[in-house]
């Protein structure tokens, strides 16, 4: 099996989500490869898990005010601020039998490539089901996972810097969900590569890559221009639309 | 109709809400939260299966429904049970009912 990947790229909230089931559908249809990406989002966003409110999770009026851009995403699981200058997110995509049976195993398997690359610059990161990965206790990496007809798409974060402030004036983070670890500040349960690594988010990217390809056999790409007219539809009717970010 | 909303931690460290109208029975509700539901399109499914519940029933029956209504869809749930849903929607009830009486 030979994979696919998109070398690191910028693109809005509605475009990030748009490609990510293009090339899911294209794979489903067999017309494209299995599919490893990077990306960044330019504008900054926040996105939010499938089953959440948009306006239980997210401050809006703070959110426009910063030009932040909001959009629902395919994946359960929880909000996350995507600084453009502060995380690298990446997806996988293909079908189910290039993974471990179980969603479980799946995320184990593929958080491995990401720790796989942390450890490229020093970084000794663990795995922590279900969906996290850390280090020191702390979170570094949040990832979410979708299976449709036979593929499995997950994407996740892999947090570079952090600027809190912002964090906290678009998210609006429950006190439940903090309540139970005595937990004082967002310091105690998240970090970031810069704390371990001085390193560029472009090296950061490198060593994801190397993380994301060892032992595998692929080819740098692109989207093809059928994908490319999916996208431009999806984001313009599905993921740019109230419709959908409201839906709940 | 009273409205109702409950929000809780479940074991695992995933968010539950639920968010619930009613009158003597379920209306209208919404589980929301950051938990995963596979496939995700099937859990407006189990909404739709809740309502007519008395607001009554007991959590565990209510839970029980829950895992009928999911292994009907085939729907795998990480990060949330029906025990935990059950039990946000008991506090959901009990918080309208609370807030309808003030």
């Amino acid at each position: 099996m030979e994979w696919r990947v998109i070398s690191l790229e910028n693109n809005n909230a509605y475009r990030n989500m748009a490609i990510d089931e293009a090339i899911l559908e294209h794979i489903r249809d067999k017309k494209s490869s299995p599919t490893i990406r990077f990306y960044t989002w330019k504008p900054s966003a926040v996105s939010i898990g499938r089953f959440q409110s948009m306006n239980d999770e997210v401050n809006l009026s703070r959110c426009r005010e910063l030009g932040i851009d909001c959009v629902r995403r395919i994946t359960g699981g929880g909000a996350v601020f995507h600084d453009t200058k502060g995380e690298i997110t990446y997806s996988v995509i293909a079908p189910e039998d290039a993974f471990p049976k179980g969603i479980r195993e799946t995320y184990k398997y593929v958080c491995g490539w990401v720790i796989d690359g942390l450890n490229g610059i020093g970084i000794k990161a663990e795995f922590a089901p279900i969906n996290d990965i850390l280090v020191n206790g702390k979170k570094i990496s949040g990832n979410a996972q979708t299976r449709r007809d036979g593929v499995v798409l997950q994407h996740g974060t892999i947090l570079y810097d952090l600027d809190i402030p912002t964090m906290f004036g678009v998210l609006n983070i429950s006190k439940e969900k903090i309540s139970d670890k005595m937990i004082k500040s967002v310091e105690e349960r998240v970090t970031k590569v810069l704390d371990y690594a001085k390193v560029s988010q472009e090296q950061l990217y490198k060593t994801l890559l190397e993380g994301f390809t060892k032992d595998k056999k692929y080819g740098l790409g692109e989207l093809s221009r059928e994908e490319e007219e999916r996208v431009l539809d999806l984001e313009a009717n599905v993921y740019s639309t109230e419709r959908w970010n409201f839906s709940r | 109709m009273v409205t109702g909303f409950a929000r809780q931690k479940v074991s695992g460290g995933k968010l539950v809400s639920v968010r619930i109208e009613f009158g003597n029975s379920i209306e209208r509700i919404e589980i929301l939260g950051d938990f995963f539901v596979h496939p995700e399109e099937k859990l407006p499914e189990i909404e739709k299966g809740l309502l007519g519940i008395g607001v009554k029933e007991d959590e565990h029956a209510i839970s029980e429904r829950i895992g009928k209504l999911a292994k009907e869809n085939g729907v795998e749930m990480i990060g949330v049970t029906p025990e935990a849903i059950s039990s946000t929607i008991k506090m959901a009830i009990s918080n309208g009912m609370a807030s309808n009486k003030s």
